[in-house]
């Protein structure tokens, strides 16, 4: 059985018996990642009591120099030397996520070993991403004396790590087998997600206004996502390619939703086989990659004068949580950068991918409505059964936890630095030092993603019937139909301009 | 009891075709009609208020 990018938000019904068995896990990763998340918050949150607990994390600076790249994250720790601080972190992160392995009953020793080969090579990817050549920005060419870059930003380490894991998931099985148990995207991406509501919380503190608009105007475009989308690939499913009833509405939600939570809560919803929703997850993760690799070049060129709108439509176009918020990380450089090179125009970092993330946490907040929605249409209008009732606790079940830890700590901050004007200096310190964290949990969740995107299930006899809807939904209707609502929405909604 | 193979159930379906029953035409075009009243109402509120 594959392994999914994203955990059912509720327990998966049985497995067939010719699945291994495995222990059932003590914990969701999706409360494990609110835990680790907070954890990491409320430790950068030292600072604010004069205790510096996170400043020895390492931090990657662009670089021409490799031996410069890394230093501490904070001036308390300037004498710690880099590598040391590159350990000390890695150690640390072993630790954390070994708690959390060994509380989702996985192998810790296979855990532990796994770990340091996704971490080593996932921070290779990123270092190498900071490469001046790859990474610097034309305004930082003259200070870092080169001629020319390619002007990626050192997001580009994302794709990096993308492309390596692609390599690992499909030309070294033998390697993919030794990682697997440290393969887990979907705890490293929800527990980055929770760390990024302070850090986006920040951004909101400074532009109350602004980021007020942008949950209203995301909460919109969602609704109208889930009500545009899902009928239309229903429909086609149905009427175009002959899918039954079991296997159209888990496709319809994976393509239109939220790929694999949608399309597992769907499954069972309709009390579908647990084959349908397993089938739908593979496709969703391999077309996500191939979004992931494209759709942020396409939005940078043609969208960088409404960066909004391109942050919108990559959490409307991107069907998974990891997928949609990395694409929005990256299209944040994209665009940014080149709005700088073309126009001058220096955009505050975080709001694009901010919009992103909103627009997908919105999403996933509506996936245990529709569920819920979808069960009752089924028990009550299409598949009626006697005795058997449809109970609202079922969107509680199928709510995503760790969107808890998002709300909380972008509250947090904005309640901190509403009451406490004189802190949010140090807030700010706190943020950077947890961004630290939440950068590795990035990268290591697009190495993951690459690993488990396994290409060559495109090729399994039957499976095109399945990919040619999947295909013809998701860019002959869904990719535009959310680019309109996106530019209906965000039009002419600037993010803030960099100070002085 | 093994695991359906795709290209079985995809057979299957070609020969068991499930036509749309009309509450799933209800569903699809209800859904569809509301989300696009929707978008205009919302797309006005907020031009008019944000």
């Amino acid at each position: 059985m594959p392994t999914l990018l994203e955990a059912p938000p509720h327990p998966a019904p049985p497995s067939p018996p010719a699945a291994p068995a495995q222990p059932a896990p003590g914990i969701s990763e999706d409360w494990l990642a609110l835990c680790i998340g907070l954890f990491i918050f409320v430790l950068s949150l030292g600072l604010l009591f004069g205790k510096d607990v996170l400043g020895w994390a390492v931090t990657t600076s662009v670089w021409t120099t490799p031996i410069k790249a890394l230093a501490p994250a904070s001036k308390g720790y300037a004498g710690l030397r880099p590598l040391v601080a590159l350990a000390a972190t890695y150690v640390f992160l072993l630790v954390v996520l070994s708690v959390a392995a060994k509380l989702l009953r996985a192998d810790l020793k296979r855990f532990a070993s796994g770990f340091t080969v996704v971490f080593a090579l996932s921070y290779l990817c990123w270092f190498l991403g900071s490469w001046a050549y790859i990474a610097a920005t034309p305004d930082k060419r003259q200070a870092l004396k080169i001629p020319w870059s390619l002007n990626l930003t050192n997001e580009s380490g994302f794709i990096i790590a993308l492309l390596a894991g692609l390599v690992v998931g499909n030309f070294l099985p033998g390697v993919s087998r030794f990682l697997k148990e440290a393969i887990r995207p979907e705890l490293y991406i929800k527990t980055a997600i929770v760390i990024l509501g302070g850090f986006l919380g920040i951004a909101a503190l400074e532009q109350r206004a602004l980021a007020t608009s942008v949950m209203f105007r995301g909460a919109c475009a969602i609704i109208e996502a889930y009500l545009i989308y899902w009928p239309i690939v229903y429909f086609v499913s149905r009427r175009y390619f002959g899918f039954s009833r079991e296997w159209a509405a888990p496709l319809a939600s994976g393509i239109s939703i939220c790929g694999v939570s949608a399309a597992i809560a769907t499954g069972s919803a309709i009390r579908a086989r647990p084959v349908v929703p397993i089938m739908v997850s593979s496709l969703v993760v391999i077309f996500a990659v191939v979004e992931l690799l494209f759709l942020p070049f396409v939005a940078q060129h043609f969208l960088y004068g409404q960066p909004l709108v391109a942050g919108a439509w990559m959490g409307l176009a991107v069907k998974t949580d990891g997928a949609a918020v990395a694409s929005g990380a990256i299209t944040d450089s994209l665009i940014r950068a080149k709005a700088l090179a073309v126009s001058g125009v220096s955009y505050q970092a975080g709001w694009i991918m901010g919009v992103s993330t909103t627009v997908k946490v919105f999403i996933d907040i509506f996936i245990g409505v529709w569920a819920f929605i979808l069960a009752w249409v089924w028990a009550a209008k299409i598949e009626p059964r006697a005795g058997e009732k449809v109970r609202a606790r079922e969107i509680w079940q199928r709510f995503p936890k760790f969107i808890l830890g998002y709300v909380v700590t972008f509250l947090l901050v904005l309640a901190i630095g509403a009451a406490a004007p004189r802190l949010v200096p140090k807030i700010k310190a706190s943020m950077g030092q947890a961004n630290v964290f939440r950068a590795l949990f990035f990268v290591m969740t697009f190495f993951a993603i690459g690993v488990l995107s396994n290409f060559r299930k495109l090729w399994q006899e039957g499976i095109a019937k399945l990919a040619a809807v999947y295909v013809l939904c998701l860019f002959g209707y869904i990719i535009w139909v959310g680019l309109l609502i996106s530019w209906l929405f965000f039009h002419g909604v600037l993010p803030p301009l960099v100070k002085g | 009891m093994t695991e359906p193979r795709l290209a079985d159930e995809l057979h299957k379906m070609e020969t068991e075709y499930e036509p749309l029953l009309p509450i799933e035409r209800k569903l699809i075009w209800y859904t569809f009609g509301t989300g696009v009243l929707l978008l205009a109402v919302l797309v006005l509120v907020s031009r008019a208020f944000m």
